[in-house]
C-alpha cells in the first residue's frame, strides 16, 4: 500500500494549485461578495482543459483518472468553491453521463462543446416536490412523432443561470412514475427553455444557481440519454462520480479553513503569546488535522476504487459523507479560533465556513449517504 | 522563499531535499521564452535540472508544458554544489546530451540562493557568448537580438549563435499547462537520468568536495520593531516622521512622497 502520490499526482496539484492561487485567490472574495460568475476567469480555463476533465482526450478531453480529477476539485474549491462546484457539476454530471452512456453520435455532438466550455452542463433533477426522493419528479417527456415534448420546473440547478446544454430528468412513461424517468439533452437556445432568477443562497454565492423552466420544449428522440426508464440509472451512476466531486470540494475547503486557522492561531497575540500556544486552540488545530487527513485518505481510496475499474459507490457515499461532516465541523472551528474577526466578512473563514454547509445537503445528503453506505454493508455482509 | 525552506546548519547548504519539487520561477520564464522561440522558429526543447531525485518533477512539468525532452543530473555526489562546480557539471550534460545546441537559456537566478552566477559561468564552461538578465529575445538566422534593463537603462545587444541567453522573470507569462498535455506527458515522458558516473565527472571535482565556495555561517536577518513617541505640535512631528521614514515609505508605496510632499508645501 504506497500512501505517496505518484508524480503525476503531484504534479497535477501542484499546476492546478498554482492556476488557483494566481487567477482566482485574488477574486474569490470579491464575486462571493458580488454574487459574480467570473466569465474572464472561466475563459482562461477553457484551453486548460478544466472543462473536459474526464472527457477522452479524442473529444478534446484531459481523460483524466478519477484521482487527478479530486485533486483538481480538492484545489480549485480550496481557493473558491463556488467555482469549484461550477468545474465539478459539469464534469461529474454534465459531461460524465454521456461520456459513460452516450452513443457514439450524441458523444460527437456533445462532448466537444462540453470539454471545450464552450457550452457549461448542468444536471437537473430536483423538483420543488423531488429532491431526495428522485422517483417524484414531476417533469414529463411525451412522445410525439420522433419528438420528445418536455413540461416542468427544475430547481435549485448548480451552472442553471450559465448552462449551455441540461440534463433533464423527466418522466417518460406517467404509468410507471419514477420508474419511468428517463434523461433527456436540453441546448439552451431550444424554445420554450428558459432560465429563472439566480437563487440567493448562503454560501457558493459566485455560482449561478437557479431554476430552469421548460415549457413545450421539443427535443429529437436521438436527444434522450440511455433508453427510455434507464433515468435512474444514469442518475444514480452519475451522482457516484459526483459524490467524488463533492468529498473533494468539501476537502479543498476544509483544508483551507485549516490553514487560515493555523495562520492565525500563530499571528494573534493574546495574554501577550499567539494563541497557538493554548493547549485548547492545540486541541482544536490537532483534531482538525487528524479529520482532514482521515477525510482525505478516504477519498482517495474512493477514487482509487474507482481507477482500478471496481464499484465504488459505497466508497463514494462514504467519502461525502466524511469530507462533507469534516467540512463543516472543520471551517466551524476555524471560524471559532478567529474569534469575532472570523465572524468578519474581512476574512474568509467566514465564506468557507457558509460554503461548507452545502456539501452536507446537494449531491445527496448525508442522510442519503447513510441510507447508500448502510444499503452497500447490509448486502455484502450476512 | 529561502526562509521557508530548511537549513543544514553543518555544512551551510539548503535542504532542498525537503522543499516541494517546484520549477525555479525565472526558469519558468525561460522555458516560456523558449517555447516562443519554438513557435517561431522551430526546433527541439531539451530541459536539464541538477538536483535531488525529485527534481524530476520539474521535467515532468517543463514536458507537460511542450519541452521535448529532459534531463536529471542527480547523484549524492553532486549534492552540496557551489555555483562553480554546478556550471562544470551542468556544461559536460549539455556536451554529452545534446552538443549540437544552438541556444541555452537559463533563469536569471534561483529563488533560493539568488547569486544569478550559473548562466555566466555556464556560457564560460562551454566557451560561448553569453548575455544574462534578459527580458526580449529574437532571432535572426544565426543571430539573436536582445533587450535587457542595465542600470535603469534599455541595452540592445546582437550576439550569434550558439550562445547562452538568462532570462528574467519580467520577459514574459509562463504558461500553465493544460490537464490534457499533462496527463500525456505522464504516460510516455522521454526522462533521462545521469550520475557523476555517466558524465566522466571525478567525484572530488564535483559537489561539496570539488566546490571552491565554502559558505561559513547562514542567518536569516530578522527586523526589529520598537515604539517611538513623538512630541510637539502636529506639523512638526509629520515633518519628523517625513525626515526620519520618508524613504521607507516612499520605498513601500512606491511612490517618491519627499517630492509629492515638499512640492505641496506652500
Amino acid at each position: 500500500m504506497d500512501f505517496n502520490p505518484c508524480m503525476k499526482h503531484k504534479a497535477v496539484r501542484k499546476s492546478v494549485r498554482k492556476f488557483a492561487e494566481t487567477e482566482l485567490g485574488p477574486i474569490a472574495h470579491d464575486i462571493d461578495r458580488d454574487s459574480r460568475f467570473p466569465w474572464e476567469i472561466i475563459e482562461k480555463m477553457r484551453p486548460l482543459n478544466y472543462f473536459g476533465l474526464q472527457v477522452p482526450k479524442e473529444y478534446g478531453g484531459a481523460e483524466l483518472d478519477c484521482t487527478s480529477y479530486a485533486i483538481t476539485i480538492e484545489e480549485l474549491s480550496r481557493v473558491c468553491a463556488a467555482i469549484g462546484l461550477c468545474i465539478t457539476v459539469h464534469n461529474s454530471v454534465g459531461a460524465y453521463p454521456i461520456v459513460r452512456f452516450g452513443t457514439p453520435e450524441q458523444k460527437k455532438r456533445f462532448l466537444p462543446r462540453l470539454a471545450s466550455g464552450e457550452q457549461i452542463g448542468a444536471f437537473c433533477l430536483t423538483e420543488a416536490n423531488a429532491g431526495s426522493d428522485a422517483g417524484a419528479v414531476e417533469t414529463t417527456a411525451i412522445y410525439d412523432n420522433g419528438q420528445y415534448v418536455i413540461n416542468g420546473t427544475k430547481v435549485f440547478v448548480t451552472n442553471g443561470g450559465v448552462c449551455g446544454l441540461a440534463l433533464i430528468f423527466a418522466v417518460t412513461n406517467t404509468d410507471t412514475q419514477g420508474a419511468g424517468a428517463s434523461v433527456l439533452m436540453v441546448e439552451k437556445d431550444t424554445p420554450g427553455f428558459s432560465v429563472g432568477e439566480l437563487e440567493d443562497l448562503c454560501g457558493m454565492r459566485a455560482n449561478p444557481v437557479s431554476s430552469l423552466f421548460l415549457e413545450d420544449v421539443r427535443v429529437p428522440e436521438d436527444n434522450m440519454l440511455g433508453r427510455p426508464g434507464d433515468g435512474l440509472k444514469i442518475g444514480l451512476n452519475a451522482l457516484d462520480t459526483g459524490r467524488i466531486g463533492i468529498a473533494a470540494q468539501a476537502l479543498g475547503i476544509a483544508q483551507a479553513a485549516f490553514e487560515a486557522a493555523v495562520k492565525y492561531s500563530k499571528e494573534r497575540q493574546q495574554f501577550k503569546k499567539p494563541i497557538a500556544s493554548f493547549q485548547t486552540i492545540q486541541n482544536y488545530l490537532a483534531d482538525m488535522a487528524t479529520e482532514i487527513d482521515a477525510a482525505r485518505l478516504l477519498l482517495y481510496r474512493a477514487c482509487a476504487i474507482n481507477d482500478a475499474g471496481q464499484p465504488f459507490g459505497t466508497e463514494a457515499a462514504m467519502a461525502k459523507l466524511y469530507c462533507s461532516t469534516v467540512a463543516s465541523r472543520v471551517t466551524n472551528l476555524a471560524l471559532q479560533i478567529h474569534g469575532g474577526y472570523g465572524y468578519s466578512k474581512e476574512y474568509d473563514v467566514e465564506r468557507y465556513f457558509r460554503d461548507a454547509k452545502i456539501t452536507e445537503i446537494y449531491e445527496g445528503t448525508s442522510e442519503v449517504q447513510r441510507l447508500v453506505i448502510a444499503r452497500g454493508v447490509l448486502s455484502q455482509l450476512t | 522563499m529561502v526562509s521557508e525552506l530548511p537549513w543544514d546548519s553543518k555544512t551551510g547548504t539548503l535542504r532542498r531535499d525537503l522543499a516541494e519539487g517546484m520549477m525555479n520561477p525565472a526558469c519558468a520564464n525561460a522555458l516560456e521564452a523558449a517555447f516562443q522561440i519554438k513557435r517561431r522558429y522551430g526546433g527541439d526543447i531539451i530541459t536539464i535540472t541538477m538536483g535531488p531525485p525529485m527534481a524530476e518533477e520539474v521535467l515532468y512539468e517543463a514536458t507537460a508544458m511542450g519541452a521535448d525532452r529532459g534531463v536529471l543530473l542527480t547523484d549524492p555526489y553532486m549534492a552540496g554544489g557551489d555555483t562553480f562546480v554546478t556550471s562544470h557539471t551542468l556544461a559536460r550534460a549539455i556536451e554529452k546530451e545534446c552538443p549540437d545546441f544552438d541556444l541555452v537559456l537559463c533563469g536569471c537566478h534561483t529563488s533560493d540562493s539568488e547569486t544569478a552566477q550559473v548562466g555566466p559561468q555556464l556560457a564560460e564552461e562551454l566557451d560561448i557568448p553569453g548575455v544574462a538578465y534578459v527580458e526580449q529575445l529574437e532571432i535572426n538566422n544565426r543571430t539573436v537580438r536582445m533587450q535587457r534593463l542595465s542600470d535603469n537603462f534599455f541595452e540592445t545587444l546582437e550576439m550569434d549563435l550558439p550562445g547562452l541567453v538568462t532570462v528574467t522573470t519580467q520577459a514574459n507569462a509562463p504558461r500553465y499547462p493544460s490537464l490534457s498535455v499533462l496527463e500525456t506527458a505522464f504516460g510516455k515522458p522521454d526522462i533521462s537520468i545521469l550520475g557523476a558516473a555517466d558524465l566522466g565527472l571525478e567525484p572530488e571535482t564535483i559537489g561539496v568536495q570539488g566546490s571552491p565556495t565554502k559558505i561559513l555561517d547562514v542567518y536569516s536577518s530578522t527586523a526589529k520593531k520598537k515604539n517611538l513617541i513623538m512630541k510637539g505640535t502636529a506639523k512638526k512631528i509629520v515633518d519628523e516622521v517625513f525626515e526620519k521614514f520618508g524613504d521607507r515609505i516612499s520605498g513601500a508605496i512606491k511612490k517618491d512622497l519627499k517630492t509629492h510632499y515638499h512640492e505641496k508645501k506652500p
